[in-house]
């Protein structure tokens, strides 16, 4: 074999599918150069202004908001004890199974005039029907708590693990200085931490900004949305690629910030006698008031939109299983392990390759891989539109259309996506397995699909199931690429219960709605063991 | 019959400073020599790039009279007939013990009784449908030596493969291992950092110093 000959399959691999992943961006991103129509000059004029300001608002609101929530609740049950704090530290993460158009559903049907809340003041204080005490909910400001309980987990998790990690020496040395246990928190405790809690911040604004079932639910024009109203309901795609193209830049910026602080935040002390901090015990109001600073979170975000949609569903006579349902859990699960089998598939093989294959472009591909988890699926789902369109046009011209509107648009959405989640989970396979079981299996004639096949797939089966339980629940969730990619009168669960919701149908809307929520749960439960074993010291 | 030959062989990693310099080599078959000197001496990359896990930077390296890499060329290492143990013996552990000496064996006919061969050579015949982790560190030494010897290398390569056993075990280990070796007629190159073992299991020992060979002895004679 030459040296530098043709390089092999698997050095050629990654590239390839990075330059798959890269296609329907790009295209969304070379709209930018094409000819601007009048309805662009129309977008410009008139509504440009509130798409971007309502988006900045929502940024700051939720930024904000998120932030108090996920660090002082971190803070909380890290460093505190009191009753309950057990059942806290992993039920703060439970908000994460709720997408934040569910909790706008169950927002608006509980906050609403005639609403559950509304009617339960009612029915206690025995007053008039036309009596509302809770405000109109349906603006920017039920927007940003929507999405604050629903996102701000990203926050917790990252402050915990770095707070967990923060030495006892640091704290006490602070409280040597003369600092209270308030300016611990400010001072010293959070100022540490900063690089990790950014590197959270921009999940939640990256999710923020991508979302499109919310901010269409309270009426909130921003770039999603005008996306998709420029697209469905002015038939122009290129103007509304054009708009993508201005969210994939503000998209581009926040991954730039997160991956930046990502590299700045060390995570566990250098210190080989690091001693974990001293927990400090809370009792009678105290223990209270913690209580209740960390329930209220789970309260909203996970308990109060499960139990409205469990009330929805039995006033709907528990006819949960419905034709229409069951179809549309068919096709959910059809398509969610479809994406989840061929992404761990991708995953497994293109971190075989990178091992296979060690160069200075590894890590570089690895990661860039892995940056779809950014893209609104909105973004993804126009660029894949335009290049299905292109191959039916220009390479199947005699046939009928193939690609456009097919199942494979959906997927190719679903596993560009999802990738990151499969990626982690190989990644973490891979570096458990010793090199020296390759070097063997190398000299012991076995190479390439042969060595995947019979000595690392053996052993990455549960990071295989891991992959597809990660990227299966993500897919369930999924609503704007679902929705514009999906073949006609094909309903998911996700596209089940925004079609309910948009006809004010909730209590339709709920049996979906709870089986998303369910489904949603398989990575907490896994995340939950991920973070009892991450200390041994917690144990 | 000269078995390895080595001749001007330079590595570097990732192109800057060398690791080995100008190796020059020759080994004949059925010979046991073992490379001895201190940590970062360069040591195990020799036997890395002997095996093709590394690519050298210059130099011609011929197994049996035929190159299997030089400034153009470079045989992968599933195709030049050697075999590796390692000190952490990189059993597969999901594969049984039978299955770990069947592992590298071509032939489909006759592949079970070869591994049972060998592993009645090792005398561990009674550990075959064991897994790794059931089975003691000198077990998993045994395995390993018969797993890399199975396929009837042309050449034996073994990176430190008593380090992590007691020295009782070793000195059984070193007995059964170079009578093994030398009734099978293998030729057999042994990385060591213990003098001691290095004597009791070779003809030849290499010194090698800072990536170059210091010297060479010969039954304990100083060569050169």
């Amino acid at each position: 074999m030459l040296k530098p000959s043709i390089p092999s399959f698997w050095a050629v691999l990654p590239f390839l599918i990075l330059f798959l992943f890269l296609l329907p961006v790009l295209i969304v991103l070379f709209s930018l150069f094409s000819g601007y129509s009048e309805n662009w000059a129309h977008l410009y004029n008139y509504v440009l202004v509130d798409y971007i300001s309502n988006t900045l608002y929502l940024i700051i609101g939720v930024s904000l908001t998120s932030l108090l929530i996920g660090t002082i609740s971190a803070w909380i049950v890290t460093n505190y004890d009191f009753f309950g704090k057990r059942f806290l530290e992993w039920a703060l993460i439970l908000p994460l199974a709720t997408p934040p158009y569910i909790l706008a559903y169950t927002f608006t049907g509980f906050f609403d005039a005639y609403g559950t809340a509304n009617n339960i003041i009612r029915e206690i204080f025995s007053l008039d029907q036309s009596f509302i005490l809770f405000p109109n909910i349906r603006n920017i400001y039920g927007a940003i708590v929507v999405f604050s309980f629903t996102l701000y987990p990203y926050i917790y998790l990252v402050s915990r693990a770095a707070f967990l990690n923060q030495s006892r020496s640091i704290l006490e040395a602070g409280r040597m200085l003369g600092l209270n246990q308030y300016e611990i928190f400010y001072k010293l405790s959070l100022p540490i931490i900063r690089p990790a809690v950014i590197g959270g911040l921009m999940l939640v604004i990256m999710e923020t900004i991508s979302d499109f079932g919310a901010v269409d639910h309270f009426a909130i024009q921003t770039f999603t949305t005008g996306v998709f109203r420029t697209w469905h309901g002015m038939y122009d795609l290129t103007t509304a690629m054009q708009l993508a193209s201005i969210l994939l830049i503000f998209v581009a910026t926040f991954v730039w910030i997160e991956k930046t602080s990502r590299k700045k935040a060390l995570y566990t002390s250098g210190s080989s006698t690091f001693k974990p901090a001293k927990k400090i015990k809370l009792i009678k109001m105290k223990a209270v008031i913690a209580f209740f600073i960390c329930f209220i979170p789970i309260l909203i975000g996970f308990i109060l939109p499960i139990t409205e949609l469990t009330k929805w569903a039995i006033n709907y006579n528990l006819t949960f299983f419905d034709e229409k349902f069951l179809q549309a859990a068919m096709n959910t699960i059809l398509l969610a392990v479809a994406a989840g089998i061929l992404c761990a598939s991708i995953a497994l093989i293109i971190n075989f390759s990178i091992r296979f294959n060690k160069n200075r472009f590894s890590n570089f591909l690895s990661s860039f891989l892995s940056l779809g988890y950014a893209v609104p699926g909105l973004i993804l789902a126009v660029g894949i539109v335009q290049l299905f369109a292109l191959i039916d046009k220009n390479i199947f011209i005699n046939t009928d259309i193939i690609l456009t509107g097919s199942l494979i648009g959906l997927i190719f959405a679903y596993v560009i996506k999802s990738y990151a989640l499969a990626n982690s989970t190989f990644e973490s396979g891979f570096q458990r397995i010793s090199f020296h079981l390759d070097d063997s299996a190398r000299t012991l004639n076995s190479s390439g699909w042969n060595l995947l096949s019979r000595v690392h797939f053996p052993l990455l089966k549960t990071s295989f199931l891991t992959s597809i339980l990660l990227v299966t629940s993500e897919v369930v969730k999924e609503l704007p690429a679902t929705l514009i990619l999906r073949p006609f009168n094909f309903d998911t669960l996700a596209v089940s219960t925004y079609i309910y919701a948009a006809e004010e149908r909730m209590f339709q809307a709920a049996a979906p709605a709870i089986a998303i929520m369910l489904v949603g749960l398989i990575p907490i439960i896994l995340l939950t063991k991920m973070i009892s074993s991450s200390r041994p010291m917690d144990k | 019959m000269t078995a390895l030959v080595i001749k001007n062989l330079y590595h570097a990693y990732e192109n800057k400073n060398y690791v080995l310099k100008d190796i020059n080599l020759s080994i004949d078959s059925g010979e046991i020599v073992s490379i001895l000197g201190p940590s970062g001496c360069g040591k195990t990359t020799l036997l890395r790039v002997i095996a093709g896990l590394e690519d050298q930077s210059a130099g011609t390296i011929k197994i049996n009279g035929k190159i299997v890499s030089n400034k153009k060329f470079m045989l992968p290492p599933e195709k030049r007939c050697t075999g590796l143990v390692v000190q952490d013996k990189a059993l597969f552990p999901h594969l049984s013990v039978l299955n770990n000496v069947m592992f590298g064996i071509q032939k489909n006919k006759g592949k079970h009784t070869l591994a049972i061969n060998y592993l009645e050579l090792f005398k561990v015949e009674k550990l075959a449908n064991k897994f790794p982790h059931e089975i003691s560190g000198g077990e998993q030494q045994r395995v390993a030596l018969a797993r890399a010897m199975a396929p009837h290398p042309d050449i034996l390569l073994l990176d430190e493969p008593f380090s992590a056993l007691d020295q009782n075990l070793k000195n059984k280990l070193y007995q059964e291992t170079k009578k093994i070796f030398k009734e099978k007629g293998l030729t057999v190159l042994i990385v060591s950092h213990d003098k001691n073992e290095a004597e009791l299991l070779s003809d030849k020992l290499i010194y090698i110093k800072e990536g170059k060979i210091s010297h060479l002895e010969i039954n304990n004679q100083l060569s050169y």
